[in-house]
Parts: structure tokens; C-alpha cells; sequence
């Protein structure tokens, strides 16, 4: 460390930003502290998926500031109070600075060639004596692209078999399965741009404020700007977003499907709908078979604002007015996240928002959208659009097409049938085959399933018994207890690389300073297995990220996620692009499926006549309105588990507090958890704000301090998931949906008594 | 010999306190009343100064929860009671004021209290 302890906290406390620009603020302050030696760096930030712009400040080798980056079109210089400390995390104590291998139940600091010959012979001998899919890889939506490309390669492509998934599978394959069933191709249509441009915003299962805090500042801005502007909530629980907020339905846990069919049939009757646009660019469907439009009103007639009133727990005149509203607005943005997608039904739940925007034409306009918010930074850019789960390849290809096979082996230099057609293991089916010994050997990547899997003590089983490498930043977590093999990783800053966030954009980080201890960065700890593990050829040639992302982008060219004009040269330049991006003269796209999207635009004139969008992931070109039925959650509260226990975040922290849990100050503003309980609630019980109580489900019990508050509605509990001292997930479930394996986190039955 | 080298330790401690009271002295950072820290800045001031809180919430700052930690430190490695200019620009850092057409010495002049508004205008 060539800085002083004093000097970088002194930096680091915010004096730096300012300072380093050169510029003299006001007389008597502190004055260009670093201004003689400093450089700034463009990068983002490593938490949610809003991939706001930060601009990193470096002395000597090290960072010692952040701040955002004005030139962003995202965050225009703001940040969340997370991204505000994202440099400290950088020198925590808790960084993992040697490889490790467990001996005799310790961890004992190894070389990394010892580290990567273990995990290598290893991975080998299991491959030869069970086949390749005894092996798996576990990876993360904070992985860069050229990490998880490189993993897929080394699985599917090397290994030989799918067992590839990531921990985006816990929070956005339900918004993939949406949007895949309605416009027939994956991610949104729109942009933040459209926030702007927005009269209404639905929120839906998103409590913006706090998990999406600078997409909530631009909601704030926009509305106090445009006092006409109306935010329309549907969620369980009231939350910071709520200031805000013009109408709030508090629905049951689980059971808001019947509202948004309730919405659709009011749209319908009262004259909202877009007829001509429902007739050019929509066919109907339920779970069976194709309907017509008089089939889908028939279909919406079981849902009387009374009947989805009996069933949600809302007022019937409250959802008449959440449909006028939403009618009534000349342009609309929903927005949802964890909320919707976290649930058994979670494919059919974001159908059923985007219905609406499809029957009154509020989609493919500026300012009108069905927009998904993400949880992690490159859950859409690595996972989604790179093809890490275990049915998908790069490019928003899927392992079951012989041609998909064929255009990524060619690529990767591998015999195409070394890619199995067969779909692998999903992440919870992956966590019990290891509990069960189908697999035996797996790679984890930048995330921490001990804590984070849903119903987590139940998959510690399969952790402790099989073979288990975990390379990470940090440690310890709750997963490497279970390792094998530790191997320290590259952190944020110490890497280049593509972060790909919610709105297709593609945004360049730079390595700024050299990775702390002997860390590396991912894609190159699995190039070296690779190589160590035999495939040499396979791997030897990549020698820089760049060489990675631009074999990745050819594979994009042609496809409608096209990032072939984005190479490493033009994203060091611009804040990021908007795919499809199909040259390096393009600009980026703003609206897919219209005009100014290269596809639409590349159409047959016959196609596009008289239509102002073309759905080109539909054999026809239409979007799908989905008749779904209304299902509950998969365990509703009953006599002997009478409240609806929902888990999520706090502004401060992050996921399994492996970051913000390094950060004084963010501990300082909430330094444990609690379980939120209704007054009502609570009086009923004899549970008084600040007891200590025990949650209980049919998975397990938590001993947790009672916050007694009107947050959450009488029959519901809420609690922040962060802690591992206070694990949410021993007491969540995990049934998946059906079609996008997606647990259900946000609902399960539960009981509360005084401790 | 044992008696002296008692006096040449003492008097080295003697020399390493003093030494240890001027940087106290020369730096001499605030520190927080020793409180529960296991309690939240938030909770434990919406008791005891409550019209702060208050304050706080109906601001800007309320509105998007930049807590108190943001300007005051998180009280235990870091502790800024009445915080200064530098603890704004990090966020504001593209606020410039030309200081020859101004008399104001710090962003606390005219953003006053917790409510942080432009001289307590309304809004």
C-alpha cells in the first residue's frame, strides 16, 4: 500500500471526486487532494442490473474513489448509496488473496498450479469414471460476459455436458420464459429512454426504490417534473416506492393474476383497447390452443373486479381504477421484478402484464413499454444473451437446435457433437443431483448458493459430500465452508470486461488496478483448467478479454441480438450500446420490433404493411395475448401456517452481504435483520416491536427481532434475506415454476411466535 | 542497573504518551457516544432527536434514503457531527460555484438543517 491509512480515508470519504476534476469549489475546503496524481477510469457498478455508469479514481495502484459517471446516459452522475462505497469493498479484509485446498477439514494455502491440478485431475477422473455429467458449473449474473463464455465453453463445449447454470435462473428466468411465450424473443422491446416519455408506470412485484434505487431517481425526477405523470403500485407490501405512489393495490402474496385479468377485461369494456393494433399485431392463446379475440373476452369474463377483489384481498372500485388509469394514460411503462418472477407462476405473471400493453397498443411507442427490471449487472449481458443455463447457448441460442450446435461448435473449435441436445440440469434440479450424488464434481462462480439457494440447508447435503470448487472474491461465505478447492478471484476493478444491463446495453469496464494478493480474474483461472484439463487447443489462444469478446460477438452477428458492431475499440469510446448493434457504424437500438430496429427495418416491405411492429420471434410476426388461469402460490397460508412470508432487500445491502457487508457505514444503517410485522398482527400475538420471535415454516425456523411496522398487510411477514446469521432461505421454498425453473422466494406459509 | 532501566522505560513511555497526546491533539477526530451498535443510526435518532428525522424525511435526501451515514460517517471508524463541505461533493461534484462572486464558505450556508433546502426556501 503506497497510501497512508489517514490519506485514503481521507480520500475515500468523498473529498476525492471533486477535487480530482481540478476544479476550486468554494474557498476554504479541502483543495485537489489527489488533483496532481489522480486518473479516472470508466466503469459500472457491480450491483443491480441498472448498470449506472461510475467513473473510478486511482492513485498509485490503488483505488481510492468513485463517483458517477455524468457522461452515462443511465445514472447522468448519480449513484445509490451502495455504489457510493464500491471502492472500499475493493481492500476488504475479507478478500480471498491465496488459493486454498482443504486438508484434514482446514484450509491450507496452496500454488496456484497445485490449486488448478487438484480441481483439474479431479474433474478429470469424474469425467472418466461417471461421464460427463457428473460434472456442473454454477455461475453468477455478476460474472462478465467473457467469464461466462469461457465456462460454457469448458462445460458444453469441452466437458461435454449442460449441467451450466447461473444464479440468474433465481431471479430472471421467469421475465425470459415472459417475454420468449409474448414477443417470441427475449429482453425488452425498450429503453430507459422511455422513462421520460412515460405518463403512468405500472410497478408490479418491484419495489423500485430501494432494489432499483437510480431508476427510481429518474421516476422521482420525471413525476415532479410532470405533476400529471401517475405511478400505479400492485404489490403486497408498502415500501419506500410508495412516496410516490399515485395507487397501490395490496394484494395477497401470489394471488395478483386474477387482478391483471380483472384490468384486461375493464380495458376491453371500456373502450381501451387499441382494436386496430389488437388485430394486426396479436393472436390469443391459453395454456391449450389458439383463441380468437371473442374467446379471450369470454375467457376474461370469470374476472369481475369482485371476483379478483375476493381473490387478491383489493377493493373491487380500486381495480377499476388501476385499469382507468392505466386506460386512461396516453403512454405506459410497467416495470416489475423479483415480485412477479419469483413465484410458480411467474412466466404466466409477466404474460399477464404484457397483455395489457399489447391490448391497448402501449408498446413499440416512446414512453410505452413492458419493461423487466434485473437484479444483477450482467444477468442479461452473461447469462441471458451468453447462454449460460444449461438449455441455452451464446447468442440466444438453445442447445436443442442442431444448427445452433453447429455454429458455436465451429466457433469454439470443438466437434459439435460434443454439445448434448439434451437440456441439463436447472439450478435447484442441479442442487439436488449433488444431494443426491448424480453429480459429483462442481464449479461455482462468483455467487454463494449455500445462502442463497431457496430452501437452503435442504441442498448443504449434496455441498458437503461432492466435490466442490468455489472461486470467489471473498471469503469466507456460506459456500466456500463447503469447498474444496477456494480459488481467489479478480474483483471489480482488477478486470476487464462487458457488463450487459436491463436495457440491452453493452458497457465496457477497464482494469484499473492490479488484482489484490495472487487473485485472478475468472476467465482466465477457467482458461487454465481448460488447458490443464486437456484442452489445450481449445483454450491456449486467448490471450487478452479482447480476444473473448470478440469471438463472442461473432457469434451475435446475425441474430436479433446482434453486437457485432460493438468490438472492445468503439465500447473503450461510448457509454455502452444498445444491441441489436449490427455495425460499427450503427448506432444502437432504441425500439425493437419497429421502426429503426435493423430486423423490422431488414423486413419484406409485404410484412410490415400496415403494421407498426413485427414480433419477427413469432412465425407470424404477432405477439401472444396469454389467457392463463389465476393460480395461487404453491403453498398458501393455512390454519397451522397461517401468514404469508415474503423475503427481498434493503437499499443498503446486496445479496449475501459478501460486498456491502464489508462497508462500515452500510452496516451502520442496518446492521442485522428483522421479520416485519403488521401492528394488527402483532397486537393479536402479544409481539411487541424489538422482541426476538421465531419464524417458522415447513423448512425451518429463524430466531429474528419482531420490527413491528404497517409495511406489510395483516397475514403477511417480511423478511430482508441478506444475513447469514439470520438466513431467509431455510424458511423459503423451493418449488419452481414449471416453465422457466424459477423458485418460488416471494411466497410460502409460515408462523410466528415470541422466542 | 535495574533501577535505571526502570527510569529509561519510564521515561521512553513517558516520551511515547506525550508523543501519542499531540496526535490526538493535531487530529483529534469527533467520536459518537458509545451507544448499542447493533441498533441503526435511523433507529435509534428517530428517539432521541426525532425533529431531525422528521427533518430528514421531508428532504430530498429522505426521498431517496441517503441516510445519515452518507454526511455524518458510520459513527464508529468515522464520525462527522457537524459534517463539512467535502462530505457533499462527493455526491455533488458537478456543482461549481465560482468562489471571487461569493462570500459563502461552506454548502451548510445556504443548505441549512436537515432538510438541506436552498436557504429554508419551500421548495
Amino acid at each position: 500500500m503506497s497510501l497512508k491509512r489517514r490519506e485514503f480515508i481521507k480520500a475515500s470519504a468523498a473529498a476525492a471526486a471533486a477535487a480530482s476534476i481540478g476544479v476550486t469549489l468554494m474557498p476554504g475546503m479541502e483543495k485537489n487532494l489527489f488533483a496532481d496524481s489522480m486518473t479516472w477510469h470508466k466503469s459500472v457498478c457491480r450491483y443491480c442490473g441498472v448498470g449506472c455508469g461510475m467513473m473510478i479514481g486511482k492513485k498509485g495502484n490503488k483505488v481510492v474513489a468513485v463517483k458517477g459517471d455524468n457522461e452515462n446516459t443511465i445514472n447522468n452522475g448519480h449513484l445509490c448509496v451502495k455504489a457510493f462505497y464500491l471502492h472500499k469493498v475493493v481492500y476488504a479484509k475479507t478478500r480471498l488473496l491465496h488459493p486454498m485446498i482443504k486438508k484434514n477439514g482446514k484450509f491450507v494455502k496452496a500454488s496456484w498450479d497445485e490449486a488448478l491440478g487438484l480441481v483439474a485431475t479431479k474433474f478429470n477422473e469424474l469425467r472418466k469414471q461417471y461421464g460427463p455429467d457428473a460434472l456442473a458449473f454454477y455461475g453468477s449474473g455478476q460474472a462478465e460476459t467473457e467469464e461466462t463464455y469461457m465456462a460454457n465453453k469448458l462445460w458444453k463445449g469441452c466437458i461435454g455436458t449442460n449441467n451450466v447454470e447461473g444464479n440468474p435462473r433465481l431471479c430472471m428466468a421467469s421475465a425470459v420464459g415472459g417475454y420468449l411465450t409474448s414477443f417470441g424473443k427475449d429482453e425488452p422491446a425498450g429503453t430507459y429512454e422511455d422513462i421520460e416519455k412515460s405518463n403512468l408506470f405500472l410497478l408490479v412485484g418491484s419495489n423500485t426504490a430501494e432494489a432499483h434505487p437510480i431508476v427510481f431517481e429518474r421516476l422521482v425526477r420525471h413525476k415532479s417534473k410532470n405533476p400529471d405523470v401517475k405511478i400505479l403500485i400492485i404489490d403486497p407490501r408498502k415500501t419506500p416506492t410508495d412516496q410516490i405512489a399515485d395507487l397501490h393495490l395490496f394484494v395477497k402474496p401470489g394471488w395478483d393474476l386474477a387482478v391483471i385479468h380483472a384490468m384486461a377485461r375493464i380495458l376491453i369494456k371500456e373502450g381501451y383497447a387499441d382494436e386496430d393494433f389488437i388485430k394486426k399485431h396479436v393472436n390469443f392463446r391459453d395454456n391449450k390452443k389458439a383463441l380468437t379475440y371473442e374467446e379471450y373476452k369470454q375467457f376474461l369474463e370469470t374476472f369481475t373486479p369482485e371476483y379478483a377483489a375476493k381473490i387478491s384481498g383489493v377493493s373491487p372500485d380500486e381495480i377499476v381504477k388501476a385499469a382507468r388509469m392505466f386506460g386512461q394514460a396516453k403512454t405506459a411503462m410497467s416495470m416489475w421484478t423479483m415480485g412477479l418472477n419469483q413465484r410458480t407462476r411467474g412466466v404466466w405473471a409477466n404474460n399477464l402484464v404484457t397483455n395489457l400493453h399489447l391490448i391497448t397498443g402501449k408498446i413499440g411507442v416512446p414512453g410505452s413499454d413492458s419493461f423487466s427490471l434485473t437484479g444483477q449487472p450482467n444477468a442479461c449481458g452473461g447469462v441471458r444473451e451468453g447462454g449460460g443455463l444449461c438449455h441455452l447457448l451464446p447468442g440466444h441460442r438453445v442447445v436443442k437446435k442442431p444448427a445452433h450446435r453447429e455454429a458455436v461448435a465451429k466457433v469454439w473449435g470443438v466437434p459439435a457433437s460434443n454439445i448434448q441436445p439434451k437440456p441439463g440440469k436447472h439450478t435447484v434440479a442441479m442442487f439436488d443431483a449433488l444431494n443426491k450424488g448424480e453429480i459429483k464434481g462442481i464449479y461455482i462462480m462468483c455467487t454463494n448458493p449455500a445462502q442463497s439457494l431457496p430452501n437452503a440447508s435442504k441442498y448443504w447435503k449434496g455441498l458437503k459430500e461432492q466435490f466442490v470448487v468455489v472461486a470467489e472474491s471473498f471469503f469466507p461465505t456460506a459456500t466456500t465452508e463447503y469447498a474444496d478447492v477456494v480459488l481467489p478471484a479478480a474483483f471489480w476493478s482488477e478486470k476487464v470486461g462487458v457488463y450487459g444491463c436491463t436495457e440491452r446495453r453493452s458497457q465496457y469496464m477497464e482494469k484499473v488496478v492490479d488484482p489484490q494478493g495472487e487473485a485472478r480474474w475468472d476467465a482466465f483461472i477457467l482458461r487454465d483448467l481448460g488447458i490443464k484439463m486437456g484442452f489445450k487447443k481449445e483454450f491456449k489462444k486467448y490471450k487478452t478479454g479482447e480476444d473473448i469478446w470478440t469471438e463472442y460477438i461473432g457469434l451475435t452477428k446475425g441474430t436479433d441480438m446482434d453486437l457485432s458492431g460493438a468490438p472492445y475499440s468503439r465500447l473503450k469510446k461510448v457509454r455502452g450500446l444498445t444491441w441489436p448493434v449490427p455495425s460499427e457504424d450503427h448506432p444502437g437500438t432504441y425500439k425493437r420490433y419497429t421502426n429503426g430496429d435493423p430486423l423490422f427495418d431488414a423486413l419484406p416491405a409485404e410484412k410490415k404493411q400496415g403494421r407498426r411492429m413485427y414480433f419477427y420471434g413469432k412465425p407470424d410476426g404477432k405477439a401472444v395475448v396469454w389467457a392463463r388461469p389465476d393460480k395461487g402460490p404453491e403453498e398458501p397460508t393455512d390454519a397451522e401456517y397461517p401468514l404469508a412470508l415474503s423475503t427481498g432487500r434493503v437499499l443498503e445491502h446486496w445479496h449475501t452481504l459478501t460486498m456491502t457487508g464489508t462497508v462500515p457505514e452500510l452496516n451502520r444503517a442496518v446492521p442485522k435483520a428483522y421479520v416485519e410485522i403488521n401492528p394488527d398482527d402483532a397486537q393479536k400475538m402479544g409481539i411487541d416491536n424489538k422482541d426476538q420471535v421465531v419464524v417458522e415454516t415447513r423448512r425451518g425456523k429463524l430466531k429474528i427481532e419482531a420490527r413491528v411496522i404497517d409495511r406489510p398487510e395483516p397475514g403477511t411477514i417480511f423478511i430482508p434475506w441478506h444475513w447469514k446469521e439470520w438466513m431467509a432461505n431455510i424458511l423459503t421454498i423451493d418449488a419452481v415454476d414449471p416453465g422457466s425453473k424459477e423458485p418460488e422466494y416471494k411466497v410460502c406459509a409460515a408462523r410466528i411466535r415470541k422466542a | 542497573m535495574k533501577f535505571k532501566l526502570s527510569i529509561i522505560a519510564g521515561l521512553l513511555l513517558l516520551f511515547i504518551f506525550s508523543l501519542n497526546l499531540m496526535a490526538d491533539k493535531q487530529e483529534k477526530p469527533a467520536k459518537h457516544a458509545d451507544v448499542d451498535w447493533s441498533v441503526s443510526c435511523m433507529e435509534c435518532h428517530q428517539e432521541v432527536t426525532p425533529d431531525a428525522v422528521k427533518e430528514w424525511k421531508s428532504s430530498k435526501h429522505g426521498l431517496m434514503n441517503f441516510g445519515c451515514y452518507m454526511c455524518h460517517g458510520d459513527g464508529q471508524e468515522e464520525f462527522y457531527p457537524q459534517p463539512g463541505t467535502e462530505r457533499c461533493i462527493g455526491c455533488h461534484s458537478d456543482y461549481q460555484i465560482e468562489p471571487t462572486q461569493t462570500t459563502v464558505k461552506n454548502c451548510f450556508d445556504c443548505h441549512k438543517g436537515h432538510t438541506l433546502k436552498f436557504h429554508q426556501k419551500k421548495d
